[in-house]
């Protein structure tokens, strides 16, 4: 009888426990959202068009998120993902530009493709993806390099390689070499784009549910999640971590390289300097902020995909909060969101509230620091009278803060 | 000594914790005299270990008072504790490796030169002096991990006297220690009582408890159960007192039946690579029938455990010489090979080795056979449910479900999910690396008794223990290794602690106490 009084207390509290993650995120993304329409009216004007541009970037967001995320769950990093996506841009548009039938100046011409190219392409975009994979996997498996040098390595080594070879590429396709690839192809721009705008969230849903069957309905998705949780007792459990550890790592780089080709068709242009750079943090940003445990064993599909929509709706709402050069302030709100979110995790599951923020030097140093960005921010960020607004700002976070640091210290004695 | 009218030293006064909704202590009162030794007996999870760390202020926040010479402290850290005379000796001691003896009896006082640098010749000489105080060798310039676990300890020792100690804890200080480390650590506790150090020790070895105690303290249940002088009572009681009911004497091996040998190792042999002993195993040679328990006796580093990793395939190097498997001959490289082959292994140390804490019961049970439950690599949610009810039911594991977090069970039935994993996979030899250890007195029967039903089932069976009682009791025959040696094989009718013990300790060149 008690066995079965446990199981029903299991099945009623089971599911607001169980998705408490997902169910925070998705509360907290309606309320970044009707917050932000107070202070614009974008949102109310023009509902269609937004929830378009943002299911747009988070689904892009979303895709090599995933791969992030199947490596963390792992109990492993992938710190590649940005150079993988600026290396398969470039290879995507290089392999197009190679097969692509040659006007009389001997340039190629992209703007009416036949299919078999754009499979090509993207056949032999995947293939090279799959290939990085397998080098990461058998650095980490047989060098027993650390995963986090493993794909440090091929953070910097692929981007730099990418562009050497787009020089290359350029100088057999255009007769001489460039340092970007430019495709006009109407029909590859409209990828993301107007009528294609869908095409991305598309492939992010259908991933999205191949993933989610992968970890949660297979054998192979168990072991994952064993192994990211305690890789020892995985592999003296007769499972074999080298093949996982494979896996992971390959659909870590194919979802890059899915990116990367959307990326590619969506601006038109393969800049192998400047595409995805600092992407793989951002798609660790939104496992961590889904909920995956940077320890490994821990992280869901749904998790994941919520975590990259409240990402990208909390940076469209920084954006149309600030008209000017919106594009700034993104790496702020991701590194603030990062820290607010493993924060929250980790003072959720230890009684840490209670415990003080600011103890000793540290912590003063600390009231300072935190006033001092507030300010600072708030001074950057105003129109107009940037001092005084950053001095008001600034002051009473101090003042806040000190409060709090004194009763933390009046506590301490008694 | 038995001076009623004097205050207590430490005075417990209604203590109490709960780590979320589990109880770990309940109005602990009771009291500890200046200069006696007291030992605090108790089961797993009975809560000695809790209220040692709040005495030592490893955790601060619980309900009641401690009273220290007639003060209510509250200690915010463990510096607190150090300052006030308490230190503690943890289970798993609390050294830095990489550093020497000397480095980290001063870890945190270093002890600096007139420029402010480290002054290490000056701690070498003090770290000398206290070693010499406890009439031991250490050299104190080695690093902590060349030392043996038994001199780990007391380079612990002499950091708790170096900060001026007199209160000591020691938390199951004998449980790694060979024979001869003990007597040294007793003559060593024999030593601090002189000096009127009051000794707070926790153990569940009567011996130990009844040798050197003056009061008794039992714990059941995160409550008092009784507080008894040495003298005025037996280990008999203490153990009833500790489990609320008698221990049934065991007798088990009876209606046992070896049959054909199904694991055969000849000349067995795992190199050490840069180690002087060159060998970790060297050249062990022995059998395995179906139906019998066979038992692997020795002291920690005597490669117990690295045997039984030889024949599960997840040895640190290659394994040399022969094993055969029903007669065929078997070389596994991964720990699935054995598997496959119908090898399995409970490993030692539970939660680094074999639990997924992430996981549920039913997932942990499932790990090993999961495609057993699914079709196409896809898992079947109902079949692999009623495999873990089945397994769960087998075995007499108590949790409130299939679903419940492996972590809310006890340690015992933890093992049993474990063993009940690789009972899945239908092995026809049975690993068993110290399957008891942090498991308590009732939840220990239940499993040799599980052994005893598996071994009479036809399964051969190797178990290796810390503790030769156990191997007394379970075992038809035992191995006893020293040194990665095979210095002795004991039939049932011949098995005695002593005789194991002197083959445990037949080293070639043993220098005389």
């Amino acid at each position: 009888m008690s066995s079965a009084d446990a199981s029903l207390n299991l099945a009623g509290g089971g599911f607001l426990r169980r998705y408490r993650n997902e169910i925070g995120l998705l509360i907290a993304t309606f309320a970044v959202i009707i917050v932000t329409s107070f202070f614009n009216e974008s949102y109310v004007e023009r509902p269609g068009e937004n929830v378009q541009k943002i299911l747009r970037v988070t689904a892009l967001l979303g895709i090599f998120a995933f791969g992030a995320a199947t490596v963390i769950i792992a109990g492993g990093i992938d710190l590649s993902a940005g150079a993988v996506i600026a290396f398969s841009g470039m290879l995507f548009a290089g392999i197009i530009v190679l097969l692509a039938p040659q006007n009389d100046r001997k340039l190629p011409v992209t703007s009416d493709l036949d299919a078999w190219i754009i499979v090509t392409a993207i056949a032999g975009t995947l293939l090279a993806a799959l290939l990085i994979g397998s080098f990461h996997a058998w650095l980490i498996t047989i060098v027993r390099l650390p995963p986090f040098v493993a794909t440090l390595a091929s953070l910097v080594g692929l981007r730099s390689l990418a562009k050497v070879v787009v020089q290359n590429i350029t100088s057999v396709s255009h007769g001489q070499g460039k340092s970007t690839i430019t495709l006009d192809n109407e029909a590859l721009l409209s990828v993301g784009q107007r009528g294609g705008w869908w095409i991305p969230v598309v492939i992010w849903f259908a991933l999205a549910v191949a993933l989610w069957i992968l970890l949660s309905r297979t054998v192979i998705g168990r072991h994952l999640y064993a192994m990211g949780g305690n890789e020892q007792a995985a592999r003296l459990s007769g499972i074999q971590t080298e093949k996982l550890k494979w896996l992971a790592y390959c659909i870590s780089t194919t979802t890059a390289a899915i990116a990367g080709i959307l990326y590619t068709c969506y601006i038109g242009t393969a800049d192998p300097s400047r595409d995805g750079m600092g992407y793989e943090l951002n798609a660790i940003a939104a496992s961590v902020v889904g909920g995956c445990s940077l320890a490994g064993g821990v992280g869901t599909v749904t998790g994941v995909m919520l975590g990259a929509l409240f990402l990208r709706v909390v940076i469209d709402s920084v954006e149309k909060s600030f008209a000017s050069r919106p594009d700034l302030f993104e790496g702020q709100v991701v590194g603030a969101l990062v820290i607010l979110a493993v924060a929250f995790n980790e003072l959720r599951s230890t009684s840490g509230w209670r415990r003080p923020f600011f103890p000793g030097v540290l912590g003063w140093l600390n009231v300072g620091i935190l006033s001092g960005l507030a300010g600072l921010i708030t001074g950057v960020t105003s129109s107009e009278d940037k001092l005084r607004n950053g001095l008001i700002a600034g002051g009473c976070v101090l003042v806040l803060l000190m409060f709090k640091a004194v009763l933390e210290r009046i506590a301490e004695r008694k | 000594m038995s001076d009623q009218t004097s205050e207590p030293l430490i005075d417990f006064r209604g203590v109490a914790k709960r780590f979320g909704g589990v109880v770990a202590l309940s109005d602990v009162s009771f009291n500890v005299r200046q200069g006696e030794f007291h030992a605090i007996c108790g089961e797993n999870g009975a809560g000695k270990s809790t209220l040692m760390k709040i005495l030592s202020g490893v955790i601060t926040d619980y309900e009641g008072q401690i009273v220290l010479r007639g003060t209510p402290v509250a200690f915010k850290r463990t510096r607190d504790a150090e300052e006030a005379g308490i230190s503690i000796i943890h289970q798993e001691l609390n050294l830095v490796e990489q550093l020497s003896a000397a480095a980290n009896i001063f870890l945190g006082r270093e002890l600096r030169s007139p420029l402010g640098l480290l002054n290490d010749r000056a701690m070498e000489r003090a770290a000398a002096d206290l070693f010499q105080q406890l009439d031991c060798q250490i050299r104190p310039d080695a690093l902590v991990s060349e030392l043996r676990i038994g001199d780990q300890q007391l380079v612990e020792i002499a950091k708790a006297i170096a900060l001026k100690t007199d209160v000591l804890i020691m938390d199951e200080p004998t449980s790694a220690l060979t024979e001869t480390e003990v007597e040294r650590l007793f003559r060593v506790i024999e030593l601090l009582r002189r000096q009127g150090v009051t000794i707070l020790y926790i153990s569940h070895k009567m011996d130990e408890v009844f040798r050197l105690s003056d009061r008794i303290t039992v714990l059941r249940d995160g409550k008092v159960v009784r507080t008894l002088d040495r003298a005025a009572t037996n280990p008999r009681e203490i153990a009833h007192l500790m489990v609320g009911r008698e221990i049934e004497a065991f007798d088990l091996g009876g209606g046992r039946n070896a049959q054909d040998v199904v694991l055969q190792v000849e000349h067995l042999s795992l190199p050490w690579p840069g180690h002087a002993r060159r060998w970790r195993l060297e050249d062990v040679s022995f059998e395995l029938r179906r139906g019998e328990v066979l038992g692997i006796a020795g002291l920690m580093g005597a490669g117990r455990t690295e045997l039984l990793e030889c024949l599960f395939g997840s040895a640190s190097a290659p394994v040399q010489g022969t094993i055969r498997l029903d007669g065929r001959e078997v070389r596994f490289r991964h720990p699935s090979q054995a598997k496959a082959a119908g090898v399995a292994m409970v490993t030692e140390d539970r939660k680094r080795y074999g639990l997924f804490t992430q996981m549920t019961v039913r997932e942990n049970i499932t790990i090993c056979t999961l495609p057993d439950s699914s079709t196409a690599g896809v898992v079947s949610g109902r079949r692999e449910r009623s495999a873990a009810t089945d397994s769960i039911a087998r075995l007499g594991v108590k949790t409130s479900g299939p679903e419940a977090a492996i972590t809310s069970l006890s340690g015992g039935n933890q093992q049993k999910c474990i063993i009940a994993r690789w009972l899945r996979t239908q092995p026809r030899v049975l690993l068993l690396d110290d399957p008891t250890r942090g498991v308590d007195v009732g939840a220990k029967a239940e499993l040799y008794r599980l052994i005893d039903e598996l071994c009479k089932t036809g399964l051969g069976i190797i178990v290796t223990s810390s503790e030769l009682p156990e191997l007394i009791t379970l075992c038809d025959r035992v191995l006893v290794l020293c040194e990665g040696r095979l210095t002795g094989e004991l039939g049932r009718s011949e098995l005695t602690e002593q005789r194991i013990m002197e083959l445990a300790t037949l080293r070639p060149a043993l220098q005389p106490a």
